[in-house]
């Protein structure tokens, strides 16, 4: 009997030690973040941090269009869904580009993140607070003084900017987690939204709303930035050069026609009318291009405004240190 | 199932303290090693912060966000102590139910097993249409994710109930509720016990579960809402430190159930030697 349990528990052993070896073996063989060639170019992924919808509107159009095939990149845009940790797979070299937020990617890079913004999105951020069109409140500070229920994500940095501009705010945060039926029916009084997506489905539900802006309130960092490891841009400057401008041309054409495009994003994102993108692309136009902007320029970003970002997010203490460079957190491709 | 024909004695305090040493050493050995790999794995890989924290930066994310994580042990554990209280409640009386009506055993258990096989983040929103922000989501989500196992160690406890007993009952004319009182109940109780440490632990996770969607945040805020934030500020140290912080609940949990397990069965049971 004793002989027969020695051998069960050595046949345990060796099982769990084959299980964990074939684990080992996947994890270590996983594809790692490079440039493979394919038939139709060098492969590249895109990790976005969200379902397909308009504000990725000029990555399907180029897909489309196959202006990446066009460069000579073979991309394959992964889908991503609430939590996805795109910019923390893109430092970790598991994707070659991922989308982050500029404070998001900022953040990241002080514990031990090595992540370069090579394009961005908006021009403006879409981030703000939504209430009712009825409410009492005229602007983001006035809200932030009430005893309103807000339903925001805990730990966003401009929770903090937002507390540090008015001190004695009484604001009740919840999370977002539960959606938009609190705000609904009245559980919630602010909703953190993205002008393209909430305000959108409430207005195809009928209920008149106000958006106020973040960017407007004095916080506005760069949104729906795609981010690269800088070591790997280092070594591949040509093809993310090639990556960017395929996305400027797509977001050009995209912007000159989002319906046309947004029937087939619809496909991807079936929870999302293709009404709704309709609506939120015509939102979104003047965040991303601002009235005057040159194509060449779309996507493009400054010092500036980077700079700005760093002694915001220093200030309410953020980020500890500013980045050895500022011109090393961004790369503007050649035009 | 194991059990004395007599009451047992007690065994003495000191002998109870050295087997409990005796049992919690090996662990805290195994611990401290695998404590010890990982912190020198880190120190000779040196991964990102963002990506593994070494056990060193997780003690000092404790020591140094203290207040911030004893409140949201409070807060937590309360939600789960009185999920736990309230499925215990509910998993006895409705395992009681069950085990003595064929008719509710073939029309409820059914349910009650699809009810355990919902992924509780899929109807967690819900929880807060229900029940509002706040506790009372944290709590009903506790309940939810608890009462399953309570129900079913119930049943199964009072369903392996000696035929011979419950003849004896019968012959001596008992009413169904003196049999459930004097036998079933007692009977059961082991199994009980053992549903009710199972409970303990998810009804800390049933509690966090509530929170990511219904908490509210502030300068003090539940286990829940503490790691979602640093998720969001890539404190991986300080997400170590509430994961670490919700497990000590849940052990301390656990701890307090078996303690009353070991007091109500270490007369006449086996299990509690």
């Amino acid at each position: 009997m004793n002989i027969d349990r020695r051998k069960l528990l050595i046949g345990f052993i060796l099982v769990d030690a084959v299980v964990v070896s074939l684990i080992l073996l996947y994890v270590l063989n996983r594809p790692n973040a490079g440039v493979a060639n394919t038939a139709s170019g060098e492969r590249v992924r895109i990790q976005l941090n969200w379902v397909p919808e308009p504000e990725f509107g000029g990555f399907y159009a180029a897909l489309q269009d196959g202006l990446y095939a066009q460069e000579g990149i073979d991309v394959e845009i992964i889908k991503g869904a609430a939590g996805t940790p795109a910019p923390q797979m893109a430092s970790s070299g598991q994707v070659e580009f991922a989308i982050a937020s500029a404070d998001q990617m900022l953040t990241l890079n002080e514990k031990g993140g090595d992540l370069t913004a090579v394009f961005s999105v908006f021009e403006t951020s879409p981030m703000g607070i939504m209430v009712k069109a009825d409410a009492p409140w005229t602007s983001l500070e006035e809200l932030w003084k009430s005893d309103a229920t807000v339903a925001v994500e805990a730990g966003l940095p401009y929770l903090k900017y937002l507390s540090k501009k008015v001190p004695d705010s009484k604001v009740r945060i919840v999370p977002t987690g539960a959606g938009l039926a609190g705000f609904e029916r009245g559980a919630v009084q602010g909703q953190q939204c993205f002008v393209t997506a909430e305000p959108v489905q409430m207005e195809l539900k009928k209920v008149p709303v106000r958006v106020f802006s973040l960017a407007a309130s004095g916080y506005d960092p760069y949104a729906v930035l795609v981010v690269t490891k800088a070591s790997w841009l280092a070594e591949h400057r040509e093809v993310a050069a090639k990556l960017v401008r395929a996305l400027r041309e797509g977001w050009t054409r995209y912007l000159a026609d989002p319906a046309k495009y947004n029937v087939e994003i619809s496909k991807l994102n079936p929870a999302m009318s293709v009404e709704a993108m309709n609506i939120a692309a015509e939102k979104q136009r003047d965040l991303v291009a601002p009235p005057g902007t040159g194509a060449h320029e779309i996507g493009s970003m400054s010092s500036e405004r980077w700079t700005t970002l760093v002694a915001q997010l220093q200030e309410l203490g953020t980020i500890s240190k500013q980045p050895a460079s500022i011109d090393a957190v961004f790369w503007n491709a050649p035009k | 199932m194991s059990r004395s024909d007599s009451k047992r004695a007690v065994p003495p305090v000191s002998s109870v303290v050295m087997r409990a040493a005796q049992a919690v050493i090996p662990s805290l050995t195994v611990v401290l090693v695998l404590l010890a790999v990982w912190q020198g794995a880190v120190s000779l890989f040196a991964p990102s912060e963002f990506l593994v924290p070494a056990p060193l930066a997780v003690v000092h994310a404790m020591i140094q966000s203290r207040q911030a994580l004893l409140a949201a042990a409070w807060m937590t554990g309360s939600s789960a102590v009185l999920g736990f209280l309230m499925a215990a409640v509910i998993g006895v009386t409705l395992g009681s139910m069950l085990a003595a009506s064929k008719f509710l055993m073939r029309g409820l258990y059914p349910i009650a097993t699809l009810l355990q096989m919902v992924p509780l983040v899929a109807i967690a929103p819900l929880l807060v249409v229900w029940c509002g922000y706040g506790a009372r989501t944290s709590i009903a989500s506790a309940v939810i994710v608890s009462v399953f196992p309570v129900l079913a160690a119930t049943l199964d406890g009072m369903r392996s109930t000696d035929l011979g007993l419950v003849e004896l009952f019968a012959v001596n004319r008992a009413s169904r509720l003196q049999r459930w009182w004097k036998l079933e109940l007692p009977w059961a109780i082991p199994s009980i016990v053992t549903g009710l440490r199972i409970a303990a632990g998810l009804s800390v996770i049933g509690a966090i579960v509530g929170e990511f969607v219904g908490a509210f945040a502030g300068d003090q805020s539940p286990v829940g809402i503490l790691i979602v934030s640093a998720i969001r500020e890539n404190r991986t140290d300080l997400v170590f430190a509430a994961v670490s912080v919700a497990a000590l609940v849940g052990f301390a949990l656990f701890g307090v159930v078996s303690l009353v397990g070991w007091i109500l069965l270490r007369r006449w049971h086996a299990s509690a030697g």
